[in-house]
């Protein structure tokens, strides 16, 4: 087979991240090519490299075997290749059509944008490769599926031999997935297409790809034939952390239910329904675990237990009290602390010091008050100096911005304000990403020793492994539905990913 | 945190800019023929050359000082209220009026159900954008926009019609205020009045509660990352509207303190924009408390010595305009600058990295 | 009375001064529009439009033209969008705080030079070209309308071709789309290979432009050629309003514009039974209900789009 691109020691750094280290990798005239890997792997970097967004910091990129020197997305138009962003690149108030036109727009009397002809372009490239939409609606009032088709016919009118797709399916139904690999098959077949599909899905690399690469930390792990791998294979190169962990040490029988949610219904940022009729309890002195791939609802969960989402149906309750429809900050009173899933955007204010991130939500406290408002900062900075030895953080001191910190030790500082609540319940989501193995096992053992004061324990990761780690029972969630409840030693990592992806266990579990 | 202000880098930014900004002025006056080192020179003999003077220069200082506050409390919890300038002309045609309704009573009920008022009218005056921003997320920057004109069309009609001055040589101006309730002078013949001391009290308050306490801390959190603070369980919605009531009940009590210290009628003087003035300050001194405070006091020297310098000098005293607002041009542009650098130093100190790190020979399979 | 009232109120004075009021209004909304499409927030355009006046008032009486004066006002608009640009997108300043300043600036910089050239009772006196009066010839016969249409300022009608090669240079040039791509999305335009940047300056510069003219045409056409300090009299806040109540989109802008004059001169017919103060709130407040509508008619439609979808999983 004839190469079609070729990277050649390519490494990008961004300030703080190396986000590619070293890559090189050859992709082939006419495949499907899966990229794999965990979150902040390096994939996306990696293709925008391609696409000419980024330029890398350092190597060679090879299309066609030409050597590229201006990094800029026209210039990768010109090559021939196309991406379709994970976020879509489209105009919302424009209509299909001038979205798929534009920087490209056919002309009338030499000055003025044609619509005319290029609704009727839009109609021959629908025609041509069979994806059905009306050029003419504007893309605010079209789905999701349908914009994506947007993007593909974009690319296409372009001139696109290399097709680029970053998470495709994060934001399609299975219908919509399946028609998409329709279309990729197609173009591959019928038109010699390149085609490279960023996922981490790994049922859908063995269901379109030809071959597989795998990345993790920045660097390519190895490249394999998909028909020479299984999903397992795949799992365990991605994941691939070494599993050096001292046994952690579980005590006591489960209590009384601490968090009780019931027949849950929540929408996503866009409206659409995430989380579709969840019920389930936690009780305390357990870790529940909730074993979700990325996108199936488990983050809009979390926040409407909490109370930063709406509940558009169903109920929510916190040690026996109805916390349905009540704030964030009620919902703490009842005994509820929160461990977010995003600590940069929700679990810190990142101009503030350290001290006054860890003392939010005990500020109103008698002791760091004299008469009630004025802020004691002595006793503040004591009090955070103390949080700051326990918990183990290292920095430049607890007066420093959080931000300027390392995604490790920002994490300390939001389990510690958390953790110290000594609250009853404690939902717990990502508590590792991005975080060393060193700093892991040191939240790892923080968590158990909560469940062995006798919290109850919510538990979302990615990581399949910490999951399996720390829970005491755990539910598998996909689109939005509960697919499954199982007690975490009577069950291994590989069934576990059939109900992962869909399959459902019989109501008798 | 509380240290921020004492950013040297900052300081050494203002001084750059203030001094470029005098000397464009003086490029402008030579070309326009006259002597920039007279015009300066009767620019300070403007400001300080008698009490009068530093008295109006005070004063005016207290108004840019407080509606710059005004402007530094919004941006603290993350709204900006540009409706300043109508919410101080509200604040003050209803503390005139009330003081006119009141004729006769004691100076000591007239005048605190006048500050009452005057706060209660500009609260409320900022309550309409700050609701439409927390309940709606309806731009807060243009509603208030739109508002201040709102608001110089409703004074106007009150005081050409139903609150009108007997008297038909003032077209647009409400009866004079009974002289009882005349804040005292404390320089006699200027401006200057006991507001000072309330405003001087409320200064300190308003440093105090930002800096000092556990309000302002909520207030920061909720500023800087809304989405924390909520998280936190912070009611930020509410902390949100309270402080824009706040901020637009502080302009109205400067309207109240412009007609009961300074104007003793409601008439069109009363504000000429010197709430943009003040925002002007608060930016420039970037919201914090004591900038905005030393800033009054330099843009008051440079406003009333530029009056000054008009008699004196015969140079147009709009010259102060063009120096502040090249000193504002100034901060951007250097602000601007300065970031532009560290983008393209960052970039350079990336690729240097992987360099020397390729160079290492670390191999990856 | 009543009859009175509204023969006063649909008369074609009303209409003639409506149009005559819109004029200014219009020229600075349609170079507002450009910028509010580019995602600028312009507030400086007062000052962009005093400036132009001011310049162009000059540029008549040295020049002892009113065309040339008009054609240094629209240059000297280039050089102000230029400026404008210079901060919002090349060094990412707050484009609020640069707009204040600007109008602040304007302020200072016009009364004082004017001061200094016309000294201090401004252009009276001064024998500043003005622009010509336009009489339509088949119009200006026909009762009413030729009232209304006919024996404006060039202005005035140039205004109508401008707002229709604005609608068009919007909605249907390629330039056009890529400016409205680059308020509305920037990063989608830098995929599709345009710099989102340079559309910035370019919407920038015409909205100099279109102020230069708006003040060229307070100036020599509206006051007759005269300057008088602060003429542009909030006139760059109005325009702003139209733009937002227009959705940026030109005709409608006009339209606002006229909406604007319309109360205006409503306001000066009407002062005998009610304050033109009154009346001049009502588009303002129009506004603001326009603004909650555009914000919560978008809500809906996510959300109906929502249930829509729902519909399909189900």
């Amino acid at each position: 087979m004839e190469e079609e691109i070729r990277f050649s020691h390519i490494s990008m750094e961004f300030p703080g991240v190396l986000a590619n280290d070293d890559i090189s990798l050859s992709i082939h005239r006419g495949e499907v090519f899966a990229l794999v890997g965990e979150n902040g792997a390096g994939k996306s970097t990696l293709m925008n490299i391609l696409y000419g967004i980024n330029e890398p910091t350092a190597g060679e990129l090879f299309v066609r075997g030409e050597k590229v020197t201006t990094f800029a997305p026209k210039a990768a138009i010109d090559r021939g290749i196309g991406m379709v962003h994970q976020h879509f690149m489209l105009v919302p108030s424009f209509t299909v059509a001038q979205n798929i036109v534009l920087g490209h727009e056919p002309r009338s009397a030499a000055v003025l944008f044609d619509n005319r002809k290029a609704e009727k372009v839009t109609r021959e490239l629908v025609a041509e490769y069979g994806l059905e939409v009306d050029p003419s609606a504007e893309v605010r009032d079209i789905s999701v599926g349908l914009q994506q088709r947007v993007e593909i016919l974009k690319t296409l009118y372009r001139g696109a031999q290399i097709l680029i797709l970053d998470e495709p399916t994060a934001v399609l139904t299975p219908q919509e997935t399946d028609e998409l690999f329709e279309v990729i098959r197609r173009i591959v077949r019928e038109k010699n297409m390149t085609v490279i599909i960023i996922t981490h899905k790994l049922y859908e690399v063995m269901a379109i790809s030809d071959r597989v690469g795998v990345m993790r930390a920045g660097k390519l792990i190895g490249v394999k034939n998909t028909c020479e791998v299984d999903e397992r294979i795949l799992a365990s190169m991605m994941v691939g952390r070494p599993v050096l962990f001292d046994h952690l040490d579980k005590k006591g029988e489960p209590g009384e239910v601490a968090i009780q949610v019931k027949d849950l219904f929540v929408a996503d940022n866009r409206g659409l329904p995430a989380v579709r009729g969840a019920s389930f309890a936690v009780r305390k002195g357990e870790v529940l675990g909730i074993a979700a791939i990325e996108g199936n609802g488990q983050s809009e969960l979390l926040e409407a237990i909490t109370g930063l989402r709406k509940i558009e149906k169903g109920s929510v309750s916190v040690c026996g009290q109805p916390a349905t429809g009540k704030s964030p900050g009620q919902i703490r009173q009842m005994g509820l602390s929160h461990v977010p899933e995003d600590r940069l955007s929700t679990g810190v204010d990142k101009v503030a010091s350290v001290a006054d991130n860890l003392l939010m939500g005990r500020h109103k406290e008698k002791r760091f008050n004299l008469f009630g408002f004025h802020q004691r900062r002595s006793t503040i900075d004591r009090y955070a100096q103390e949080l700051y030895d326990k918990f183990d953080i290292r920095g430049a001191g607890i007066h420093i911005p959080v931000g300027s910190m390392s995604g490790g030790n920002m994490q300390k500082v939001v389990v510690a304000r958390e953790f110290t609540f000594d609250t009853p319940a404690l939902i717990i989501s990502q508590p590792t990403r991005g975080v060393d193995i060193g700093a892991m096992e040191f939240f790892h053992t923080r968590i158990i020793e909560r469940r062995n004061a006798g919290a109850a324990i919510l538990l979302s990761s990615a990581d399949l492994d910490e999951v399996f780690r720390l829970s005491d029972r755990i539910i598998t969630l996909y689109e939005g539905r509960i697919t499954g409840e199982f007690k975490a030693d009577e069950i291994t990592k590989e069934e576990i990913g059939f109900y992962m992806t869909g399959s459902r266990k019989e109501a008798d579990a | 945190m509380k240290k921020r202000w004492i950013d040297l880098g900052y300081i050494v930014t203002l001084l750059i800019s203030l001094a470029v900004a005098l000397l464009i002025g003086a490029v402008i006056l030579a070309v326009t023929g006259h002597d920039p080192l007279k015009a300066y020179g009767a620019l300070l003999g403007g400001a300080f050359s008698n009490a009068r003077h530093i008295g109006d220069m005070l004063e005016y200082a207290m108004v840019l000082c407080l509606c710059g506050l005004a402007c530094d409390i919004g941006s603290r919890v993350g709204i900006f209220n540009v409706g300043g300038e109508g919410q101080l002309l509200l604040g003050a045609i209803f503390a005139a009026q009330i003081g006119v309704w009141m004729k006769g009573a004691s100076p000591y009920l007239a005048i605190p159900c006048a500050a009452l008022g005057a706060m209660a009218v500009g609260g409320f005056y900022a309550f309409i954008p700050g609701y439409l921003k927390v309940k709606q997320k309806v731009n807060e920057v243009i509603t208030t926009i739109m508002l201040n004109t709102v608001a110089v069309f409703i004074c106007q009609f009150l005081a050409k019609g139903p609150w009108k001055n007997a008297n038909k040589n003032i077209v647009a101006g409400t009866e004079n205020l009974p002289s009882g309730f005349w804040l005292t002078k404390l320089v006699p013949g200027s401006n200057l009045s006991t507001a000072i001391i309330a405003a001087a009290v409320m200064t300190f308050f308003v440093w105090y509660i930002l800096q000092k306490t556990s309000k302002g801390y909520e207030m920061r959190l909720t500023g800087d990352n809304p989405r924390f603070a909520k998280y936190a369980g912070l009611k930020t919605d509410r902390i949100v509207l309270i402080t824009m009531i706040v901020s637009g009940m502080m302009c109205g009590l400067v309207g109240m303190f412009r007609v009961y210290g300074a104007e003793h009628i409601y008439k069109s003087t009363v504000s000429n924009e010197y709430y943009f003035e003040g925002l002007m300050v608060a930016m420039i001194a970037q919201y914090q408390p004591v900038p905005t405070i030393i800033i009054s006091l330099i843009f008051a020297v440079l406003k009333i010595g530029a009056m000054g310098m008009e008699t004196a000098a015969g140079v147009p005293k709009q010259l102060y305009l063009i120096i502040q607002t090249v000193v504002i041009f100034c901060m951007a542009a250097e602000t601007g600058i300065r970031a532009g650098i560290a983008r393209a130093r960052e970039k350079r100190a990336a690729r240097q990295d992987v360099k020397e790190r390729s160079k290492g020979g670390v191999e990856h399979a | 009375m009543h009859n009175t009232i509204w023969s006063t109120i649909f008369s074609a004075g009303t209409f003639n001064q409506m149009f005559r009021s819109a004029t200014p209004v219009a020229l600075a909304a349609l170079g507002g529009l450009m910028t509010e499409h580019a995602g600028i927030m312009n507030i400086g355009m007062d000052g962009m439009i005093l400036m132009g006046a001011f310049v162009g008032a000059v540029a008549s009486y040295f020049l002892a033209s009113a065309f040339l004066g008009v054609l240094a006002a629209v240059l000297f608009g280039v050089l102000i969008g230029l400026f404008f640009a210079l901060f919002t997108v090349k060094l990412k300043s707050d484009e609020f705080i640069i707009g204040c300043a600007l109008n602040t600036f304007a302020m200072g910089v016009t009364a004082f030079l004017s001061r200094e050239i016309f000294g201090l009772s401004g252009t009276s006196g001064y024998a500043v070209p003005s622009l010509p009066v336009v009489r339509i010839p088949l119009i200006r016969s026909i009762p009413f309308v030729g009232d209304i249409l006919s024996g404006h300022s060039v202005f005035v009608y140039a205004t109508w071709v401008l707002v229709l090669l604005m609608w068009l240079f919007v909605y249907r040039t390629p330039v056009g789309l890529w400016i409205r791509a680059a308020g509305e999305s920037p990063e989608t335009l830098r995929t599709a290979g345009k710099n989102p940047e340079r559309m910035k300056w370019i919407a920038s510069i015409l909205c100099g432009v279109f102020c230069g003219l708006a003040g060229a045409h307070l100036s020599l056409g509206y006051l007759n050629g005269s300057f008088v300090e602060g003429m542009s009299a909030s006139r760059g806040y109005i325009a702003f309003a139209c733009v937002i109540f227009a959705a940026a989109n030109p005709p409608k802008a006009y339209l606002a514009a006229l909406m604007f004059g319309f109360f205006d001169a409503l306001g000066l017919r009407l002062q005998n039974y009610i304050s033109s103060d009154l009346t001049g709130t009502i588009p303002y407040l129009i506004t603001i209900v326009m603004m909650v509508y555009v914000v919560v008619s978008a809500q809906k439609r996510r959300e109906r789009l929502a249930r829509q979808q729902l519909l399909k999983l189900e």
